[in-house]
């Protein structure tokens, strides 16, 4: 299972809100907190081949832009599954991965997974529960963080396997 | 082993995390930090650490100046109990789904009803209020009070045992015959405590609660063990992704609060300092740059770290790492979740906090005044601001940088990884070009 991992600069490490102006970018290893993921992804066999990143002021200057060069990029790198976040409660990167999820089921055929904190939330998730595939997560510093991430994971590795969702879905996601 | 902490560490942080009470205790004090960082600052001018400040000043406006800013600071520092009740009252009333000023004033009103009104000068008695009760030596009691009182409260209002107003009146005048019964029965039930306790051997609620309870406590938690096991167990659930101090606060903040309005008071009054362990030996001696010391950290990865993505970090978080913002290598490193950084991440705060509980032990250093200085002070300044000595940023430079000493093999470990990672990368070019979608 090959995965792209989509962050805002925060988790990208690549600084924070001063630094949300970062324009997209990319890195075919796991960048940040997607070493995390991927530690636990290569548990069930899979494997990041890259992480792709953007601040969170520039996607909202840019969204037409970076949805498009995001969903055309994992297309042609061959993912079999793009994981966006774990968002936490940040409200902006948490719209940005929702947005950027649902560009992918319109204009891709790669299956996504996000992770995110209800906290500051609420309306989004109310918004986008429907279409997408929202895995529970604490916000941050909250209890619970490492088993949402396996969670991700298992929802990764079903999503990739064209599984049935209906169980994972009633259990890890909103 | 991460899997046993976990199962053991979770559901307890958890249950401490989202413990209403507790939560309270939380809310109702940061509730009155504000306050006290503002005043903080009238007494550290009118106390500043450099010698012949007071008699240049005296020189120049007269002897009653340092008076002028006492008068702010003791507004808040000698009356720190009821405030507490107050705000404690108002946190826990919020959480508890009532209307949160009456909650508020409902436990205001039950600790003046449990506090003297009279004070003895010689053979007379006049009407007056010691601050000694509604001090620093009433937190506790006012603790109590708050929580008692607005659950007394609530439970009133809960029964709905309120005066129903027909429809057309006012809501404000409504709200207010609603509080009425409620409001009744509290005051009824302190009335009864306050006898109860004038006719015991303690006479007032007030020494009950401080000779019990709070006495014993601070005790506990003045002493050396009870700092580190703090520190101990806020960095381990940092470790895990989890707000630490969220969680220890939960517990310790009500002991740090006592004792560093204690040493507050004894500053004041130019009295001798009394206690160690307060708010500021924790903010300011035994963590730098946030949770887990991470500013020793940054400054490694700043300076010796080779791999591109480790440095870049270091460079672009070192300056908000010296005013104690560490978000971005707690997510960005990652911190979080990872194995390496948690050893030392975990080891440097305990460290620091047993050497720093020694030297101030042995009086290298003096003890923190209790003057409580906005967070994002950077360290060095800080050290020097809260004891009002030179030699508290020599301990904070020590452990700086006995704190690189111990985070470097560990950073240097993931700088190895992530190395070997951007090396074999480097043969097929790291980047994502975008431009070719």
């Amino acid at each position: 299972m090959k995965a792209i991992i989509i962050l805002d600069q925060t988790q990208a490490g690549l600084g924070g809100k001063e630094r949300a102006d970062t324009p997209l970018g990319g890195k075919k290893l796991a960048l940040g907190s997607a070493d995390t993921t991927a530690k636990a992804l290569s548990k069930v066999g899979g494997e990041v081949i890259g992480t792709f990143y953007c601040g969170t002021d520039f996607y909202k200057d840019n969204s037409d832009l970076v949805q498009e060069k995001f969903t055309k990029m994992a297309d042609k790198m061959n993912a079999d599954v793009v994981i966006l976040g774990p968002t936490y409660d940040y409200p902006e990167f948490s719209l940005m991965a929702c947005e950027l999820s649902l560009a992918f089921k319109k204009e891709s055929k790669i299956p996504t997974i996000q992770a995110t904190a209800i906290e500051k939330n609420q309306e989004l998730i109310d918004k986008y529960k429907a279409d997408l595939l929202i895995v529970k997560m604490p916000k941050k510093g909250g209890t619970g963080l490492s088993d949402s991430i396996e969670h991700l994971v298992e929802g990764c590795k079903v999503i990739s396997e064209n599984g049935d969702l209906t169980q994972f879905k009633a259990d890890y996601c909103y | 082993m991460q899997k046993k902490f976990e199962q053991i560490l979770m559901p307890l942080a958890t249950k401490l995390g989202n413990n209403v009470v507790l939560k309270s205790l939380r809310d109702g004090f940061l509730i009155i930090t504000p306050l006290i960082i503002v005043t903080s600052t009238f007494l550290l001018i009118g106390n500043f650490p450099i010698p012949g400040w007071d008699s240049f000043w005296t020189g120049l406006l007269g002897k009653n100046w340092a008076e002028w800013f006492s008068a702010v600071s003791n507004s808040v520092f000698s009356f720190t109990g009821i405030l507490s009740c107050m705000a404690i009252g108002y946190a826990y009333g919020k959480n508890r789904g009532l209307e949160a000023i009456h909650a508020s004033v409902v436990a205001l009103i039950s600790f003046l009803i449990l506090t003297p009104t009279s004070v003895s000068i010689g053979k007379e008695t006049v009407g007056a209020v010691e601050t000694m009760y509604v001090g620093p030596n009433g937190i506790f009691l006012g603790i109590f009070i708050a929580i008692i009182s607005v659950e007394l409260y609530r439970f009133a209002v809960k029964r709905n045992w309120t005066i129903k107003m027909p429809d057309g009146v006012p809501p404000a005048v409504s709200q207010s015959f609603d509080a009425l019964i409620p409001s009744g029965l509290v005051i009824l039930f302190f009335f009864l405590v306050h006898i109860l306790f004038s006719i015991s051997s303690y006479d007032t609620a007030y020494n009950f609660i401080y000779t019990l309870i709070q006495a014993p406590l601070k005790h506990v938690g003045n002493s050396l063990p009870s700092v580190l096991l703090y520190n101990f167990l806020a960095s381990v659930l940092w470790v895990f992704g989890i707000n630490g101090p969220t969680i220890t606060n939960s517990v310790w903040s009500p002991i740090f609060f006592v004792l560093t309005q204690d040493n507050l008071k004894a500053y004041t009054n130019h009295l001798e300092i009394p206690h160690i362990y307060t708010q500021p030996f924790i903010d300011i001696f035994t963590t730098y740059g946030g949770g887990g010391s991470t500013l020793s950290l940054l400054i490694v990865m700043f300076v010796v770290c080779r791999s591109k993505r480790i440095r870049e970090l270091g460079k672009l978080a070192i300056l908000p790492g010296i005013f104690g913002i560490n978000e971005p290598i707690i997510f960005g490193l990652p911190v979080v979740l990872n194995p390496i950084i948690a050893i030392p991440f975990i080891v440097v705060p305990v460290l620091n906090t047993f050497i720093s509980g020694i030297v101030f032990t042995l009086g290298w250093v003096p003890k923190t005044t209790g003057v409580l200085l906005p967070w994002t002070t950077p360290p060095i300044i800080s050290g020097w601001l809260a004891t009002g000595s030179w030699t508290g940023s020599v301990l904070q430079l020590f452990e700086i940088i006995l704190g690189i000493m111990i985070y470097y093999p560990f950073v240097k470990m993931l700088d190895h990884q992530y190395l070997d990672e951007e090396a074999a990368a480097l043969e097929e070019d790291l980047n994502i070009d975008f431009n070719e979608v």
